[in-house]
């Protein structure tokens, strides 16, 4: 927050899931698709087999396509993101986990290298020679998701980290494991995805029956894999993160209707996949698309489960959604959150603007005036009474992110709280007041006399 | 000095010495600039291979599928220098892309589109098609890239100027160092995929290429580079006397730490300027050619030296207070020195055998 604040009308966090949505779909075929192309070449050198070696070359140009230019650009793309919308979360994360990012570094070099030597030697090198290259780019392409999974799911789970601040206590998080199988699953079925595309176009009808199986099992191995992976990751997820989305009281409905997406996707893209498995001759280009679609639909479902039942938090139990730290929270009681949010002070000086301040320090983060989760829509129904009345409580709930009474395992049990989903609001009195009488400006009746009186 | 819009220092402590992510930052940013200089200048000469009076095909084909390379390897470099300038500068990093967010973000699509042209050349040049426009437009588009990377390095290190540029996003150009600066980048650029296009051609014609097209090539990068390290000169002390004089005072007061870095830079620049002046036939010139190449790399590693101190003088007096703590974590220090280690030596290990490894008679081929 004591950052400038970059004005977007679809939010901020919307631009980061866009950003981050394709870039782990590509990132993840960059996995999955190196794996598949591998073993497919392997057994095409083994079975002298001229129709598997033709998927194979026929997929790397897409591989490097894929994974050297787009994948890159939108990896750097997450960071770019991230920093202009979480600037201090991306600060925290780097503070703690740049060696870890740096290694991460070590295996895309390897990577990148790799990929581009296998496309550049087809027809050049020996088969051993060609076949030691991409398995070494499915090494580090591996290695880069065993990195990576410990700081994305830090973020959900940070766990013992909260105590310890320690590096491998912060990797090795409680969802680490259910995330790495699940997404190890991810990355074998959207292989099969894609690959299955590159598989029909083979015109020789028996050997594309015998691709079409293969990549079949490719994904249902990766189905059921992603699947466990996802019953593993709900399973230990604190109990207030679960409320969020489970149960038949779900805090937030719309994450619920996103998890029962989710699984049902996954479920019309097992049946799919066994479709290609037991009837490979039919499997053609309508229900190889509908399969990716399915896969797409998997995959991206579950990255918005992952980001909205993060929810009031940034970094789970340390840092919220606006940037606050929760052990910043009475300093910022006593001393007024302006003092901090110097940057949203500076664009709305003097009292008249003090509300204004205050809202795009702690609200702006999720909030846009008439955009994306619009504060005039919210405040449209609220009287005066019931407003302070609110803002009231989001207070006083400060107070037990600090206490910590309400705990569970550890986590501050936000699910107890009246605004689980919010980060509490902190400030003086004077704050308090001044974004109590901003937000009164937006609702329609307070527009209307405005007007009315001119 | 508003130093009261500066964000505070994050308050975990930095997970390792402060030397280390210096030096960790200048040597892997020297390896990214290496690269991003290959593929501004490359692509600026493929555009411009128009003027080349022989080789202008050969030219372009040399820069699309190096820079298919170089692309890729610069993006990747990337990552290392931001990760560890974040660690130590990250407060003054983010404010300044923020101030120009769109800018910042823009830079996204137009590497991405840049990218895919390069390849859409490559795939065109293969086919025996024209690709001259292509080739601009991919230019023109790392060009407006590095104009947006020397903004937001200018403004991160200056943060007397965000509030202007909170008000005014475009008052972000108007530092009187802009203009020298990107030059400076520009010239460089092109000055050392100049020496590239001469060496390679220079190597290619020791093979036994075709000699006519070859010397086009050697030529006009030999020219490139002339014309580049001359305009350079110039450029070079406008962008120092450019400085802000408090800089410039700090800077020259600092002693041989530096001055010598920039002497020699200096000296590299005139010493290049001797030697493209005597190569009258590149090909004919073997030696000379590398040496260029040489120089232009030797100039490069003092120019980032000299660069990562300016920077440090700018900030100064903003950062005269940062209380810095320092916990190191040794274990994830290890980790990562042992990937970096086993990733290199697996990475020339694959691109050796890559090059080398040829099927012997009789023998498939991949």
């Amino acid at each position: 927050m004591d950052y400038p604040i970059w004005n977007l009308v679809f939010g901020g966090g919307v631009l980061i899931g866009i950003v981050a949505i394709t870039h782990v779909l590509v990132s993840h075929f960059a996995i999955g698709g190196g794996f598949a192309i591998a073993f497919i070449e392997t057994l095409a050198v083994r079975r002298r087999d001229p129709a598997l070696r033709g998927l194979a070359k026929r997929s790397s140009l897409m591989l490097i396509l894929v994974s050297t230019v787009f994948g890159a650009i939108s990896g750097v793309g997450i960071w770019v993101t991230i920093g202009l919308v979480q600037p201090a979360a991306t600060s925290a994360l780097i503070h703690n986990y740049v060696w870890g990012w740096a290694a991460e570094w070590g295996f895309f070099i390897l990577e990148v290298a790799t990929a581009l030597a296998y496309y550049a030697t087809w027809d050049k090198v020996r088969p051993r020679t060609h076949l030691l290259i991409i398995w070494l780019y499915v090494f580090a392409a591996y290695m880069s998701l065993v990195v990576i999974q410990g700081i994305i799911s830090f973020m959900l789970t940070p766990g013992r980290w909260l105590e310890t601040h320690s590096f491998w206590d912060g990797i090795f998080n409680p969802s680490y494991l259910p995330g790495l199988a699940l997404r190890t699953g991810i990355c074998l079925f959207l292989a099969g995805a894609y690959l299955t595309l590159a598989a029909l176009r083979e015109t020789d009808r028996t050997a594309r029956v015998g691709m079409v199986r293969l990549l079949a099992v490719f994904q249902i191995v990766g189905v059921l894999l992603a699947y466990g992976g996802y019953r593993w990751w709900e399973h230990v997820l604190p109990e207030s993160v679960k409320a969020i989305f489970l149960g038949s009281k779900a805090l937030l409905p719309a994450l619920a209707s996103t998890r029962y997406f989710v699984l049902w996707a996954l479920t019309v893209y097992l049946l799919l996949s066994l479709f290609a498995l037991a009837a490979p001759r039919l499997h053609r280009w309508p229900t190889a698309v509908a399969a990716l679609l399915a896969a797409f639909a998997f995959f991206g479902g579950y990255e918005r489960l992952r980001e909205g039942s993060r929810k009031p938090f940034v970094i789970r139990d340390f840092m919220f959604s606006n940037g606050i730290l929760v052990s910043e929270i009475p300093d910022l009681n006593q001393r007024g959150v302006l003092s901090k949010a110097v940057w949203a002070a500076r664009e709305n000086p003097g009292p008249e603007g003090k509300g204004i301040a205050v809202f795009r320090a702690q609200c702006a983060s999720c909030h846009t005036l008439d955009g994306y989760l619009s504060i005039r829509k919210l405040v449209a129904p609220v009287d005066p009474d019931m407003l302070n009345g609110i803002l009231a409580t989001m207070r006083e709930e400060g107070n037990e992110y600090v206490s910590g009474r309400y705990t569970d395992k550890g986590h501050v049990a936000t699910d107890k709280l009246d605004y689980p989903l919010m980060p509490p609001l902190v400030g003086t009195d004077d704050e308090v007041e001044a974004l109590a009488s901003y937000l009164l400006t937006l609702r329609p009746s307070n527009v209307a006399e405005a007007n009315h009186g001119k | 000095m508003e130093n009261s819009l500066i964000p505070a220092l994050d308050p975990a402590p930095l997970p390792g010495p402060p030397w280390l992510f210096h030096v960790l930052w200048v040597v892997t940013f020297l390896f990214h600039l290496l690269f991003v200089n290959t593929v501004l200048g490359g692509s600026l000469l493929a555009a411009f291979a128009g003027l080349a009076r022989t080789g202008r095909r050969e030219i372009r084909t040399l820069f699309v599928e190096v820079n298919a390379w170089a692309i890729s390897f610069a993006i990747t470099f990337a990552i290392a220098p931001l990760l560890f300038m974040q660690v130590l500068l990250g407060r003054f990093f983010y404010t300044a892309t923020i101030l120009v967010a769109w800018a910042w973000l823009g830079m996204l699509g137009l590497l991405t589109v840049a990218y895919y042209l390069n390849y859409v050349a490559k795939f065109r040049l293969r086919a025996g098609k024209s690709a001259g426009g292509v080739l601009i437009v991919e230019a023109a588009c790392f060009v407006v890239i590095a104009g947006i990377q020397v903004t937001v390095n200018l403004l991160h290190m200056q943060p007397a100027r965000w509030e202007r540029v909170a008000d005014q996003a475009w008052a972000a150009l108007s530092d009187p160092t802009f203009v020298p600066r990107f030059l400076h980048f520009l010239l460089a650029a092109v000055a050392m995929a100049g020496a590239l296009l001469a060496w390679v051609a220079v190597r290619r014609a020791r093979k036994g290429g075709a000699t006519e097209a070859l010397s086009g090539m050697a030529r006009f990068g030999i020219r490139a580079a002339l014309v580049t390290t001359l305009l350079q000169l110039v450029d070079g002390f406008w962008l120092l006397l450019a400085l802000p004089e408090d800089v410039l005072k700090a800077f020259m007061r600092g002693g041989p730490a530096t001055m010598v870095p920039l002497t020699v830079g200096i000296l590299a620049g005139l010493l290049l300027l001797v030697v493209l002046a005597q190569i009258a036939d590149p090909l004919a010139s073997p030696a000379k050619v590398r040496r260029v190449a040489e120089l232009i790399v030797g100039a490069v590693v003092f120019m980032v030296v000299t660069r990562h101190q300016l920077r440090g003088i700018y900030l100064a007096s903003a950062r005269a207070n940062e209380q810095v703590t320092v916990s190191t974590q040794w274990g994830a220090l290890a980790l990562f020195l042992v990937v970096f280690v086993v990733c290199v030596a697996l990475t020339a290990y694959a691109l050796v055998k890559a090059a080398k490894d040829r099927p012997q008679p009789g023998e498939d081929a991949a």
